[in-house]
């Protein structure tokens, strides 16, 4: 198995099926050093799977999952790993230092108890029972252990689910600061305005399948980066839907009738000032016309929902930006 | 991994309920049953005061080691305590042996209460046989731990519950835990280990030595639970 140096993980054709359920599906994927991924996907893409089989918790049916160059256990034993999962749970009857202590000290490379603890931002909380804390604040506790020792990736499963908006801010903070000292970063979210301002890379899942990787800019313009909208009216022009179509860098397009001849027109384009210029070129005089970015958001349904399309059509095709 | 065997002792001492129900309980029940034979013989002619002393510390340690193991285990492994800590770099096995050794500690004051009593009430033994019943009785808890951690491992909490009070009151009661067992039911209290481990007691009384056909039958029983609780365990790791 050809590892390239510099691969922090790496995933080779991988399957896996829960009964008759696929929850991955020939995944292909390659995390760098430095790296900070967002996971994308709706509920049941595979996500959760995902991280189970990169973390060795489960074991692919088909293909193979390596962490640093070997399986996965070896890298957790190595301390070269640290994670937070939705389903990780705490234990209970102990105080929130006395825990964090705990995880200091089990990790190979384990870092000073008080200085995870001001990390995480539960300094004020370390003599409580971690039975007794809020949703927001075991968050914190669980992201404590995964950043107690020193290291190489930080594997995060919906961490912010449970904070509030300040403390989600001061929580991406020191992701931020975890991601600078040179650790690689994957998480998996559904606040898409976390995968925009945080990762420099974005993967999204549809059905087990990677169907997006690439930069934040690079998965909207995939999508379709801009809107383009606007009336046409009875005397503006003749355009039909084919010409419409073949204006350059539209995406998608939308015609839709209103009465007096009227026709609304959306168009979703990768290239929407070369659009207009060509409505107008056309010989068109588009009234109302708006262009407007598209959020990463929209881009996220835009191809979950074509994915979802393609699926419906035929034969799955495989997007990648990359 | 240390750190985790001392952290496991701590909560457990720290908690009350369990404390109340392993120690307490028993050593109750034995001033209750002192008092209700009123310095009397069992049958078999061994002073009650004697018999319920190991029966009581065998109940008490047996139910420590049962709900403090299976009960937790099956607790975590829902919470998801069990998949957090195998996200370290603890071996597999830590994680159980902080079990079993946080057992073993709660199941020594719950001999040792009772043991107390028993002298105040006047069980004459010597120091020897004080100190080596009490290491019997102790070593006897670890067969108990194996089956907990197994049961910990074969169901989920709202079913291991149930599962463990039947085991438990049933091994008791066929086990002499409240009466001596009769000539009839020897045959078939042979394999109830909770029998086994009041047997090891036995060296006590006058005129008898250690009761080396109770000790197979323990080891017996350690091989078999400490292999149903390995299969169980890998099948979690495997499901995790």
């Amino acid at each position: 198995m050809g590892t390239g140096t510099g691969e922090v993980a790496a995933f080779r054709n991988v399957g896996k099926r829960y009964g008759r359920v696929t929850a991955v599906d020939g995944l292909d994927l390659v995390l760098r050093p430095g790296e900070t991924v967002a996971l994308l996907g709706p509920n049941g893409a595979g996500k959760s799977s995902s991280l189970d089989l990169l973390l060795g918790l489960r074991e692919p049916d088909t293909g193979s999952v390596e962490l640093f160059g070997g399986p996965p256990r070896t890298a957790i034993e190595a301390g070269r790993v640290g994670a937070m999962l939705q389903s990780g749970g705490l234990m209970t009857e102990v105080r929130v230092r006395e825990l964090v202590a705990l995880a200091c000290s089990i990790h190979p490379r384990g870092r000073a108890v008080d200085a995870v603890l001001a990390e995480a931002g539960i300094t004020e909380i370390a003599h409580r029972r971690v039975d007794r804390l809020s949703g927001g604040q075991q968050q914190r506790v669980r992201f404590a252990l995964a950043v107690a020792g020193a290291n190489d990736l930080i594997v995060l499963d919906e961490p912010t689910t449970g904070m509030d908006v300040s403390v989600r801010q001061a929580f991406w903070a020191a992701m931020r600061a975890q991601a600078a000292a040179g650790r690689t970063v994957l998480f998996a979210t559904h606040y898409l305005e976390e995968a925009d301002s945080v990762a420099d890379r974005v993967l999204v899942l549809h059905k087990g399948r990677l169907i997006a990787d690439g930069t934040s800019a690079e998965i909207k313009a995939r999508a379709g980066a801009r809107r383009v909208g606007f009336e046409l009216h009875p005397g503006d022009g003749e355009a039909d839907e084919a010409l419409l179509r073949a204006l350059p860098g539209v995406a998608g397009l939308e015609v839709g009738g209103r009465a007096g001849g009227v026709r609304t027109v959306r168009i979703r384009a990768t290239d929407a000032d070369a659009c207009v210029a060509a409505l107008y070129r056309a010989g068109l005089y588009p009234r109302g016309l708006e262009v407007t970015g598209l959020g990463l958001e929209q881009a996220f349904l835009t191809i979950t929902g074509r994915a979802a399309a393609d699926e419906a059509a035929a034969a799955p095709v495989k997007e990648t930006v990359r | 991994m240390t750190t985790l065997i001392r952290l496991e002792i701590l909560r457990t001492l720290r908690n009350k309920r369990y404390l109340m129900f392993t120690v307490l309980y028993p050593a109750l029940l034995y001033v209750f049953f002192i008092s209700a034979y009123s310095g009397g013989d069992v049958a078999g002619g061994v002073p009650a005061k004697s018999y319920f002393m190991v029966s009581m510390a065998t109940f008490g340690a047996v139910g420590a080691v049962l709900t403090g193991s299976a009960q937790r285990i099956s607790l975590e492994r829902r919470s998801g305590w069990v998949r957090q800590l195998r996200l370290t770099a603890l071996p597999g096995r830590a994680y159980t042996v902080g079990k079993i050794a946080a057992c073993a500690v709660t199941t020594l004051p719950a001999i040792l209460v009772v043991f107390a009593i028993g002298a105040v009430e006047g069980v004459q033994l010597s120091a020897g046989r004080w100190l080596g019943l009490a290491a019997v009785l102790w070593l006897g808890s670890f067969v108990f731990a194996a089956l907990g951690v197994a049961l910990g491992y074969a169901a989920a909490p709202d079913a291991v519950q149930p599962i463990v009070m039947i085991v438990y009151m049933l091994m008791a009661l066929f086990g002499g835990t409240w009466f001596p067992v009769g000539d009839s039911l020897v045959a078939f209290a042979r394999f109830d280990p909770v029998y086994l481990y009041n047997r090891l007691a036995a060296f006590v009384q006058p005129g008898q030595g250690l009761d080396t056909v109770a000790v197979a039958g323990m080891a017996g029983f350690l091989a078999l639970f400490v292999a149903a609780a390995a299969v169980l365990y890998r099948r979690d790791t495997r499901a995790a």
